[in-house]
Order: C-alpha cells, then sequence, then structure tokens
C-alpha cells in the first residue's frame, strides 16, 4: 500500500468534477470511468460491446453495451454487479412504455427493479429490513446504474426531454431483492416466466409507492380490504383501469398463506374488490370514459354503477412481491405506471 | 488531464442543423389544410376550431383530420404519406405533455421537410423540451407556436377563444397572408 500513500486524493476530486461539469451524473459524486475499469465490467458478460440494448429513435440515440457498462461503473457499481444491470435492462426494455414516451413523461415514472435467485446473496443484495434502501451497495448502486444509462445513453435530462412535474421518490433507487427465504409464495421471477432458484429481474415503471400499515388484525379479509383501500385511491385513476402491486412484509405475506391463500387467490380477491363508485368518480370529475379509455368529467353521466380498478386478474396488472423484514405488519403497494411486461430477465453471464 | 475519462453519452458529433422551411403558401384561399391532433385532451377541438376558422376568414378547406395513434412518437410513414396526397399545410398539437410536445415538433419538422408548410401548436410549458427536440432533428430554430398553459382543463368556449388568438399566427405560420 505505500505506492498508493503517495497518490493525491485532490485528482479524484478533480475528476469528479470533471464529470459534472459534462453533464454526465444525476446530482451525486460518480466514479470516473476509466478504459480499464470499464473492460473489467465488460469482461463479466458474453455479449459484445457494440451491441444495441436500447434506442430511442425519436431522439435518435441508442444504448450500447459498453455505454451501459461505463454508467455502471459511474454508478458505483463492481463489475459483478454488471450482468444484473443489463438484466435489469433488459426486463426494462420489454414494458411498453420505456422504448416510447415514458421517460419523457410528466408523470416521472421510476423502475422498480425486484432480483431473484441466488444471486441476491452472492452478490448481498438486501432483501429484508428497509428493502427500498438506502444502505446496500448492490441495490443502490444498481438502480442508479439504469438512471444513469437512462440520463446519459438516451438522453433523457430532467428540465429538457424528462418534463416530470414533480416525479417520483424513489426515482432511480428502487432496486429490492424479493425476501425468498421468508415468503410463503413462489418468487415472482416464477410469474414472470422463469424456474425458481434462476437468477432473474423483474421490473416495471412506477408512479408511486404508499404504505398499507396494519398491525391491527389477525383476520385476512380484513387485512386485505385495508390494502383493497389504498389500491382503490381515485387520484391514480387517470384511465379506465390502473394497474399497481403489492410489496408485502413476510408477516402479512404468511398471515394471508396461513389462512391457506396463494398469491393468486390474493390477487384475485383484491381485483374483485378494488374500484370506486359512479358517484364517488362524479365527485373527483373522472366518471366519464374516452373511447379511447381516457377519464373526463361528465356532467350527464350514471351515477349507479362501480368501476373496477383492474383490467383483469393477472400479474401484470397486480404483480405480488415479498420483501422486508419479518418484525412489522406494514407493506407497500406500488402503483404501476401501465402494466408490467409479465417477463422476468434472467441473469446471465 | 481527464481525456482518459469515457464519456458515457455515445455522442460523438451532435446533429447538424439545417432549416426545414417548406415554401410558404401565397394564399389560403382554396389552400387544403389537414389537422393532427395527437389525443390530448381538447386537441382535437383546439384544431377543429382552428380549421373552422382558417375555412371561414380565408377560405381554406379542411380535408383531413386525423389523430395519431402513438402521442408520444413522430408520425409514422403511412399516415405522413396519407396527410401529404391531401393538403397543402398542417396544423399539429397541441404539445401538451412531455413526450407528446417533442413528438409534435418533430413532426412539424418532417412535415416541412417533405414540403408541406406546420403550424405545430405547444403549451408554453413545454417549450424547452420542444426546442430540444428541433434541435435533435436538425433544426434548432424550428418555429413552433405558443399558447399559454394550461389546455386541457378548458371548458369549449374557452377552447375557441384559445383558437381564436391563435388564427393569427397558425395563418402566418404556413403562408404568407397576414406576414
Amino acid at each position: 500500500m505505500t505506492g498508493q500513500a503517495t497518490e493525491d486524493p485532490r485528482l479524484a476530486e478533480r475528476a469528479i468534477e470533471y464529470v459534472y461539469r459534462q453533464g454526465w451524473t444525476d446530482g451525486l459524486p460518480t466514479v470516473p470511468a476509466t478504459r480499464e475499469r470499464t473492460d473489467e465490467f465488460l469482461a463479466t458478460t458474453s455479449r459484445p460491446a457494440d451491441e444495441v440494448i436500447g434506442r430511442l429513435d425519436h431522439l435518435k440515440r441508442e444504448v450500447t453495451v459498453e455505454l451501459a457498462a461505463i454508467n455502471s461503473v459511474m454508478a458505483g457499481c463492481l463489475p459483478d454487479y454488471f450482468p444484473v444491470v443489463l438484466a435489469a435492462w433488459d426486463a426494462l426494455m420489454l414494458e411498453r412504455s420505456t422504448m416510447g414516451g415514458g421517460w419523457q413523461s410528466t408523470s416521472g415514472p421510476a423502475p422498480l427493479l425486484v432480483v431473484n435467485g441466488p444471486v441476491r446473496r452472492r452478490l448481498g443484495f438486501n432483501s429484508t429490513g428497509g428493502v427500498f434502501g438506502p444502505g446496500f451497495r448492490p441495490n443502490a448502486t444498481v438502480a442508479r446504474a439504469i438512471g444513469l444509462i437512462v440520463r446519459n445513453g438516451l438522453g433523457v435530462v430532467p428540465h429538457v426531454f424528462e418534463q416530470a412535474t414533480q416525479g417520483v421518490p424513489g426515482r432511480w433507487a428502487m432496486c429490492i431483492a424479493e425476501n425468498e427465504e421468508e415468503s410463503p409464495w413462489e418468487p415472482l421471477s416464477v410469474d414472470g416466466g422463469v424456474t425458481a432458484g434462476v437468477d432473474a429481474v423483474s421490473t416495471t415503471l412506477l408512479r408511486t409507492s404508499e404504505y398499507v400499515d396494519n398491525r391491527h388484525t389477525g383476520d385476512p379479509e380484513k387485512l386485505l380490504a385495508d390494502f383493497a383501500d389504498t389500491l382503490s385511491r381515485s387520484g391514480s385513476l387517470i384511465f379506465r383501469n390502473a394497474g399497481a402491486g403489492v410489496v408485502f412484509c413476510p408477516e402479512h405475506a404468511q398471515m394471508l398463506a396461513n389462512a391457506g391463500m396463494s398469491k393468486d387467490d390474493v390477487r384475485t380477491w383484491l381485483v374483485e374488490r378494488c374500484g370506486r363508485t359512479k358517484a364517488d368518480l362524479a365527485r373527483v370529475g373522472k366518471n366519464g370514459i374516452t373511447e379511447n379509455g381516457v377519464r373526463y368529467e361528465r356532467g350527464d353521466g350514471e351515477s349507479e354503477g362501480f368501476d373496477p380498478m383492474f383490467a383483469a386478474d393477472s400479474p401484470q396488472n397486480l404483480p405480488i412481491v415479498v420483501a422486508g423484514a419479518r418484525n412489522a405488519g406494514m407493506s407497500m403497494v406500488v402503483r404501476l405506471f401501465s402494466n408490467w411486461s409479465g417477463i422476468s430477465a434472467r441473469v446471465e453471464p | 488531464m481527464f481525456d482518459r475519462i469515457l464519456d458515457p453519452t455515445g455522442l460523438s458529433v451532435r446533429p447538424a442543423g439545417a432549416a426545414s422551411d417548406a415554401r410558404r403558401l401565397p394564399s389560403l384561399a382554396g389552400a387544403r389544410v389537414g389537422l393532427l391532433d395527437n389525443t390530448k385532451q381538447n386537441a382535437a377541438l383546439l384544431l377543429a376550431e382552428i380549421g373552422e376558422l382558417m375555412a371561414s376568414r380565408y377560405g381554406a378547406v379542411v380535408t383531413i383530420r386525423r389523430t395519431k395513434e402513438m402521442f408520444a412518437l413522430p408520425v409514422d410513414e403511412p399516415l405522413l404519406s396519407e396527410m401529404k396526397a391531401a393538403c397543402d399545410v398542417v396544423v399539429v398539437g397541441v404539445g401538451d405533455c412531455g413526450s407528446c410536445s417533442a413528438s409534435a415538433v418533430a413532426d412539424g419538422i418532417t412535415f416541412e421537410r417533405e414540403g408541406i408548410p406546420a403550424a405545430v401548436i405547444c403549451s408554453d410549458a413545454f417549450a424547452v423540451t420542444a426546442r430540444a427536440m428541433a434541435e435533435v432533428h436538425g433544426d434548432a430554430d424550428f418555429d413552433f407556436l405558443m399558447t399559454p398553459h394550461p389546455v386541457a382543463v378548458l371548458n369549449p368556449e374557452q377552447v375557441a377563444v384559445r383558437a381564436g388568438e391563435l388564427l393569427d399566427v397558425v395563418v402566418a405560420r404556413v403562408s404568407e397572408e397576414g406576414r
């Protein structure tokens, strides 16, 4: 270590400031990407550096494996994380909105990444307490890498092509590992078509997340009714239907499973009950629905009836994940920007 | 001294600027007007009102009205061809969201390059992203038209007022009349 002691740490400051001046950061310091470091990342994948893995033709931009590697270096990833970043990116590109105008949207959607399989332990992803972060390098930097790729690779920079009105808390910071060890159900990746026990990333864009704290009842139907109330919030109904997921804490998931409910049973229970009456919707000016499925204020609309929240009873409309610590009954409802693709991407070398 | 730090953008060259203006029509009398709305709330109504005023005050004829299937993305080739064949000038709008304001500008530039004068209407809240899109599409100075934000929550009477306010600039954008 004697050789390193002679290096001037102020060089690092100057390099970090250089990256800021180029407009390449998300506001936090980055690790300046050198050729050598980037090559270490590229060595973790069999995919060619010049493979195009994403594009926005209308912005005349494309992302290659190499650009993804450079941005992953900058995000603070370790080289071994890079296959996870690539899988997350592949899964993201399967989403309906990510190849269109989703990144430019005034709603400022944010990807939620969910990691399944042994890679969680191998790389040290947090799946338990404080799973939404911060504090764990793989969770924090993989999510951030995706954000830097969107900013730098796709050119969607805030106030220019990124037109978020307020954005979403936790944007570029939501990478959770599923708590498979304490989940009573199959992992999300199985819903995404990947065999249990295989490393995979699933992702969809969120508009926000909001907690359901219920340490009050041992009755599974009362517990689910509490979720149904939060899920059915009218503010999220801008179209005919809205998608939402639930990240159950282990305690809630286990209570439901102990009552004999599978993940599909839970979803069906919620899909059947979530929604708002036409009278509720009239009160907030969202009782009409155009041919294109957009809600509007309809003066002469019917006041009887009930609009269901979910378009269909499927994991695409209502994905269910289990994550967090087993220390309290508090879970998270996550609001989907559209629907989940329903396809998980394998993490492969 | 930092030339060994890699560029994460992949942008080796910026798109070169080239103006795209089509020739303005000398007069709107008898001119065929195309309206391209992007599904945003009040877009179709605003364009319809403008079209009616172009007809009643300048003798133009609205010959084609189309709605974009993907408001976030630039106009596709079949729709472009169809509109090119059916109109002499086009009115595009309303750029009233993050992606659709940018794509409306891209549409305007595309029409102009095809020889069709285009009036693109954007909400003034999206001026920066609309201008950035003009740069990406190689016409940094592309002249889009702005109307005060918001548009989506206006009632029909207010939309008609907006149309009246925009008429002169739309006409001047696509023809020599009123210039």
